[in-house]
Formats: structure tokens, C-alpha cells, sequence
């Protein structure tokens, strides 16, 4: 939690930049901020992802970083998920996705991210909260030395981020802020 | 089109050098296909309106230099075609480009405007067998914001039980039945096949009130979603469609897969034609 404070700053910081009166749209200057959050939130994410399938990992490690990656998202998030050789969406809770991962039979595991990703605009919910989209592709390597087999795939991730608008107290007074979750992921497995 | 593409590799090549974000030594680094591949159907927006950089990474808002720039514009439009499989003429994808980046009567899309809907082709378990239903999905104001709800549907499985005969084959309740008080209702409703024959020329089942009812009674169920694409009719007398392409290559993600002018008429036929999944 400690390492998002500055952006919980920069986010203060952009709140106040603005007119009072725009109390509830997102300027382009607040949406740069909320952007950089979100991707922090996603890196977090990544790296956990690549902790939990890494057979280095030893289980009570694995299912504590579950529990850290799990907070990262709302309630009922689950992973849609299809690859190439069916269009077809399944669905895991998000918990169940990582102990599916962690669970892999390979003797090496390897996962990185590409340099790159892609941050949509944030569009407004009825409820008021903001959604947006992020997508990042993922690279797999798995190697079992017994079958001799070595498995590669690269997928793309669309991560759903939840932007809302929440209240703290510093010193009396009260202060808005924007926090920022992760939700449901459709992960594609592409042909690259 | 190739230079197009080729700046916007060399840019986003340049760009997405190590250092950003999630980004640790040794990551895999993109070759530009992945920078150059339409990503998001809001990525298909903003290069359409030419509202972002090449590369993807600045977002441009009005007051911007480059916001909306008519040239940054054509080379986008070019690159949103799919190229590999789509049939589309030359001729009418310059035709589409020159009116939509035309100087004195430019066209955008906008998210929030209608006049464009999704296709999600669903599968449904009914009585153990699974089954293609396909939604059609819009976006609506509410609240304090918007939410796609589902405007119709369209499912083989429900067309059978609408299949109304013609001509002599069209059972009918004779025009003095109302003599005999309706009596022969019995012969019309019980045990029989077709009571769809008893309702007026104009009827049409209203498809999307029986999948609901359906759901509740718990008679059918959501399994999953198999595809996705996007009907526009934003652009004054133009359609196009809109499908996603996972291939290798650069002439990948969210792409226009159709492209009609439109004369008078057309509209309503393409709607039936997409409605009725002929």
C-alpha cells in the first residue's frame, strides 16, 4: 500500500488543479494520474502472476501472493479465457485461475510481460463509478523435463479497471481521492 | 499505407523501449506487431478520429495540435481495414476515406451517439443440447452513466416454433366462428402444431420477452460467449462492419471486416439481413 501513496498524491494534486465545480469528471491531466495508478495495480498483478507460476516458488509463498494479488481486485472478478483453437470464453474465479497456474505440471516455468501496453479512455457507469480498460500481453514458457516437452504461448490480457471516487480524513479535514481496482480479464491467446 | 505502418513500427519500436511501466531486463520486447494491432474497440475510435499518437501512448484532446489532424487521420483510416481476408474494393475504401477526412464535412465516430450495436454470438444449454443464440447488444444512458443492454436476439431454435404455413396449407378459424361462440378454439389451440396460423399477417414474435421468460423458468442457460463484432451506421449513408483479427502480422485486432454505401433503402435491408441472420 505504502509505495501507491505518491500516486495517491499525484492524484490529490491533480484533484485540486481543477475547477470545485468539475467535482466529478476526470480532466485529462486527472486521467494521466488514474492511468498511472492502474498500470502500477497491473504491474502488481504481473508480478505476481509470474510469482505464483514459478515453480521456485515454494506453496505457503504462492498462496500468500494469491492473497495479495486477490486484493488487488473487486468482488466477484473472474478470467474469461480462450485460445486460438476455440473462440470459446471459459471462466475461472480469479483465485481459481491462479491455483490452476500454480498448479501446472512443468518442471520450468517462465513468465514475462512485453513491453508494451495499451490504456483505454475511463467511460462512466450508472452507479457513477468510472470503467477502463488496459491491455498487456504475456508471454508463457513451460518445459517439462521428463516429456521433453516445451510449451510457448503468448496471450493478451484486457484488464478491467474500476476508477471511484472515495473520501479520507487528513488532519479534519476531508479529502477526495480516486482509487482505483481491478476486474474481470479476458485473457486471448494470440499467434504471436 | 506501408510507410504508414512502417513509421508507426519504427515509432512504437523507439517508444516501448524498456523502462515503461510493467517492465522489468530481460522482458520479451514487441517487434511492432502488437503496437501496430488495433488492441481495443476504443483504440478503433481514436485512431479512426485520429485522437491518439502512432504509437498509441499520448492521448490527444480537443485544444491538442494533432487532435483530430486530417492527415494523421488518412493514415490511420488506412490501416483499420483488414486487409488479409475482406473483399472490399480499393476504389470504395478510398471513397469512405475521402468522406470521412473530407475538409469542409469531416465525420467521427462517437461512443456515445448510437447508431452502432454489437453482435455477441452466445451459447445457451436448452434441454442438454447446446445452442447458438445471438445477442444484439446497444448502449443506453443511464443513471449516471451508460450500460449495454440487450436490445434483441435472434436463435434458430426459436424460429422453428414461428413458422407460420402460407396458402392453402394455413389452418384458419373460419369467419363465423364467432357463432358458435369460438367453440372450435379447442381444434385451434389443443394438441396442435402450428397455433402460430391464427395470428394476424403482421405478427412477429417478440423474440427477446420468451428468451427472459425462458431464463427465469430456468429452462435455458448461459454458457458462453463465442464472438464479437460491431455494426456502424454512424457515417452519413456508409455501414461497416467491425470484426476482430487474431493472426500474425500487423493487419491484426479490431478491423473493419465490411464496408456498404448505403442508397436509399439499404439501412433497413442490412438491419433485417443482420437481425434475421439470413
Amino acid at each position: 500500500m505504502k509505495k501507491y501513496i505518491p500516486l495517491f498524491l499525484m492524484l490529490f494534486i491533480a484533484a485540486s488543479s481543477v475547477a470545485i465545480a468539475q467535482t466529478d469528471n476526470i480532466s485529462p491531466q486527472r486521467k494521466q494520474a488514474i492511468d498511472s495508478l492502474a498500470l502500477e495495480k497491473v504491474k502488481d498483478l504481473s508480478k505476481y502472476i509470474s510469482i505464483i507460476g514459478s515453480k521456485q516458488t515454494q506453496f505457503s509463498e504462492a498462496n500468500r501472493v494469491m492473497d495479495r494479488a486477490e486484493e488487488l481486485f473487486a468482488p466477484e472478478a473472474e478470467m474469461g479465457v480462450s485460445s486460438l483453437s476455440s473462440k470459446e470464453i471459459a471462466y475461472y474465479k480469479v483465485r481459481r485461475y491462479f491455483e490452476r497456474l500454480m498448479a501446472l505440471n512443468y518442471d520450468q516455468v517462465n513468465i514475462s510481460w512485453y513491453d508494451i501496453h495499451y490504456i483505454s479512455d475511463l467511460e462512466r457507469q450508472p452507479d457513477g463509478r468510472y470503467v477502463g480498460v488496459i491491455t498487456v500481453y504475456q508471454r508463457f514458457e513451460g518445459t517439462s523435463r521428463e516429456s521433453g516437452l516445451n510449451y510457448k504461448d503468448t496471450t493478451k490480457k484486457d484488464i478491467t479497471i474500476y476508477v471511484e471516487k472515495k473520501q479520507t480524513q487528513v488532519a479534519g479535514r476531508t479529502i477526495d481521492f480516486w482509487d482505483v481496482m481491478l476486474g474481470d480479464i479476458r485473457v486471448t491467446e494470440t499467434s504471436a | 499505407m506501408r510507410k504508414f505502418i512502417l513509421v508507426l513500427v519504427l515509432i512504437t519500436s523507439y517508444r516501448f523501449a524498456p523502462g515503461q511501466g510493467l517492465y522489468s531486463p530481460g522482458q520479451p520486447s514487441d517487434d511492432g506487431r502488437f503496437a501496430a494491432s488495433t488492441k481495443q474497440v476504443n483504440q478503433f475510435f481514436r485512431r479512426f478520429n485520429a485522437e491518439e499518437s502512432k504509437d498509441g501512448s499520448t492521448r490527444f484532446n480537443p485544444g491538442d495540435r494533432e487532435y483530430r489532424d486530417r492527415e494523421l487521420r488518412k493514415g490511420f483510416i488506412n490501416i483499420l481495414f483488414d486487409n488479409e481476408t475482406t473483399s472490399v474494393p480499393k476504389s470504395l475504401k478510398e471513397d469512405f476515406t475521402q468522406t470521412v477526412i473530407s475538409t469542409g464535412n469531416p465525420q467521427f465516430l462517437d461512443f456515445h451517439n448510437g447508431e452502432w450495436f454489437a453482435e455477441v454470438n452466445t451459447v445457451f444449454m436448452i434441454k442438454g443440447k447446446r445452442e447458438n443464440v445471438t445477442l444484439f447488444m446497444k448502449l443506453q444512458e443511464e443513471g449516471l452513466g451508460f450500460e449495454w443492454v440487450i436490445d434483441n436476439i435472434a436463435a434458430d431454435f426459436f424460429k422453428l416454433y414461428f413458422d407460420k404455413d402460407t396458402g392453402n396449407d394455413k389452418q384458419f378459424l373460419h369467419p363465423l366462428s364467432h357463432e358458435l361462440g369460438f367453440m372450435n378454439l379447442r381444434k385451434a389451440l389443443q394438441d396442435n402444431k402450428k397455433p402460430e396460423s391464427y395470428t394476424p399477417k403482421e405478427f412477429s414474435p417478440d423474440y427477446l420477452s420468451i428468451f427472459l421468460y425462458e431464463i427465469k423458468k430456468g429452462n435455458i442457460r448461459f454458457e458462453t460467449v463465442s464472438d464479437v463484432k460491431f455494426h456502424f451506421f454512424q457515417i452519413s449513408d456508409w455501414y461497416f462492419e467491425l470484426s476482430q483479427f487474431n493472426r500474425p502480422g500487423f493487419n491484426t485486432g479490431w478491423l473493419i471486416s465490411n464496408l456498404v454505401k448505403l442508397n436509399e433503402g439499404d439501412k433497413d435491408v442490412i438491419l433485417n439481413y443482420i437481425y434475421d441472420q439470413n
